[in-house]
């Protein structure tokens, strides 16, 4: 009797510290995997919807500083806004302005991807988009004698640019909305970098940076809208498996209106002045998000979303041999008016067909 | 050494253990999976970056309507205990009455001009559904 009422004394000491314990962990309030703690937060920036849903320790902290990030991107280079620089630009009637570096930096960038897509990304088009009501919802089909005036100040050659100081051709006006938003992935990139956060997803409209992995430790799945249904986001013509990427989708389905039977769709051809016709419906380039080459300079996401634009104005055949001879690291996605689904080789185990799409897939290589 | 009678475990004591031991696991329980447990699902309401509402499906016993008022447009959400859904607003690109029914988390519906957003958050998760669509 006297060894069991022992052995009880011990047992029950030894289950109120195993409690002790419990309790105390607990009172520390951290969970058990910190990488499990999540944040997510929606942001109306840069004139579209943004969806942080951070991972991690520090994600309420890295959201919420992606949020202030955006705000002061938007600041900056807003075309609307009167206190921006890209503003000043706009309206400083031929005179040079002296700009950020940081303004100065993406205008150089800018340039570069005109350069290497053969004006099909060009951020003076802005005027022409203008003339079609695409940026204030006022749409219209301008009079060709118009676009053909207007298209006359289009082109990089009219922004001249000496180390900080941008000097813009009077009737050139420039619009970084074909770029900024993928600066922003660049730039919330940099931020879940210095924060350590593990893994997170940032939506900034056709913009998705995909960092890490999921929780179950499975590649992002990230869909691809279908165009066919532009009202439905939940329905899909492609899938994608993402880990530690940026994926840019540009698509005429994303804004247009109807005239006389006809539609016009918001990306226009720099090079006539029309909204693009290539047969194809929407283009996603996805290019790696790598961790260790981040400098919160323009980087992959600014890559994927001018390319995105200009790759959906070459058209499919045009779009495939710049994929092959660009020698930059990306991969596409081009979905096309004829119901096809052509993905690049670099995707060809990342992809994934929706059943019952409609579509046919193709890999090209 | 005897040991006195009053220091004997009895039948009370186990019960304290007990009462210790469930306080315990339930503290740790509440503290460790709290980041893991599924709520109901539920509609956020945020207008221009504040969450205005916060509403549990399950809590509705029919649908309900919210006008909202904001940035100069009158917007009609309908919500209910399967659904949300826009049925009318006067907004002038009419894409969050387009948006269609919405009725799992993740989902939402946005209208840009009046800088609404109606989200679906907690319920269960589709694992097979997309984390993020882009378009």
């Amino acid at each position: 009797m006297r060894g069991t009422v022992y052995y009880m004394k011990r047992f029950a000491g030894l289950i109120l510290a195993a409690a002790m314990l419990c309790g105390l962990c607990g009172c520390g309030g951290a969970p058990a995997d910190p990488d499990k703690a999540q944040e997510s937060i929606q942001v109306i920036a840069m004139d579209t919807v943004m969806i942080f849903s951070v991972y991690g320790e520090k994600s309420t902290h890295a959201a919420y500083a992606a949020e202030d990030e955006m705000r002061r991107l938007e600041d900056l280079l807003s075309r609307t806004d009167e206190e921006s620089q890209i503003f000043a630009l706009n309206s400083a009637g031929g005179q040079p302005v002296t700009v950020d570096s940081e303004v100065s930096r993406l205008l150089n960038t800018s340039g570069m991807y005109s350069d290497v897509t053969g004006g099909a990304f060009d951020i003076t088009i802005a005027p022409v988009v203008s003339a079609w009501g695409f940026t204030t919802d006022s749409y219209q089909v301008p009079a060709r004698a118009d676009l053909e005036e207007l298209l006359t100040h289009v082109g990089m050659e009219h922004v001249h640019q000496s180390g900080d100081s941008v000097r813009l051709d009077q009737g050139t006006q420039i619009d970084l909305g074909g770029i900024a938003k993928g600066y922003a992935s660049d730039r919330v990139a940099q931020i879940f970098a210095e924060n350590n956060i593990p893994r997170a997803t940032a939506a900034l409209g056709g913009n998705v940076l995909a960092w890490g992995d999921r929780p179950d430790e499975t590649p992002w799945r990230v869909g691809i809208q279908d165009p066919k249904v532009p009202d439905d986001r939940n329905t899909l013509a492609c899938l994608l498996h993402l880990t530690d990427a940026f994926a840019v989708t540009s698509g005429g389905y994303q804004r247009y209106f109807e005239e006389d039977g006809k539609t016009y769709q918001h990306i226009i051809d720099p090079a006539t002045g029309y909204p693009a016709d290539s047969g194809l419906t929407s283009v996603t380039v996805v290019a790696d998000c790598d961790r260790e080459s981040l400098d919160g300079l323009p980087g992959a996401g600014t890559m994927c979303d001018a390319l995105s634009t200009a790759l959906y104005v070459m058209g499919e055949d045009e779009a495939l041999d710049f994929w092959r001879n660009c020698g930059l690291d990306i991969d596409l996605v081009l979905v096309t008016a004829d119901d096809r689904v052509v993905v690049t080789a670099g995707l060809a185990d990342a992809y994934e067909a929706i059943e019952g799409s409609g579509y046919t897939y193709e890999v090209v290589s | 050494m005897k040991s006195s009678p009053k220091l004997r475990p009895c039948g009370w004591d186990a019960l304290v253990v007990l009462l210790v031991l469930l306080l315990a696991v339930g503290c740790g329980a509440a503290v460790w999976g709290g980041n893991e447990a599924t709520h109901d699902l539920t509609a956020v309401i945020s207008v221009d970056g504040e969450t205005a509402e916060t509403v549990a499906l399950s809590s509705l016993s029919g649908p309900e309507e919210r006008t909202l008022t904001a940035n100069g447009y009158t917007l009609h959400l309908v919500l209910s205990p399967e659904e949300v859904y826009m049925e009318a607003a006067d907004c002038p690109t009419q894409d969050c009455v387009h948006t269609g029914h919405i009725s799992r988390s993740g989902q939402s519906i946005v209208c840009l001009p009046a800088r609404v957003i109606v989200r679906l958050e907690g319920g269960q998760k589709d694992e097979s559904a997309p984390d993020v669509v882009i378009g």
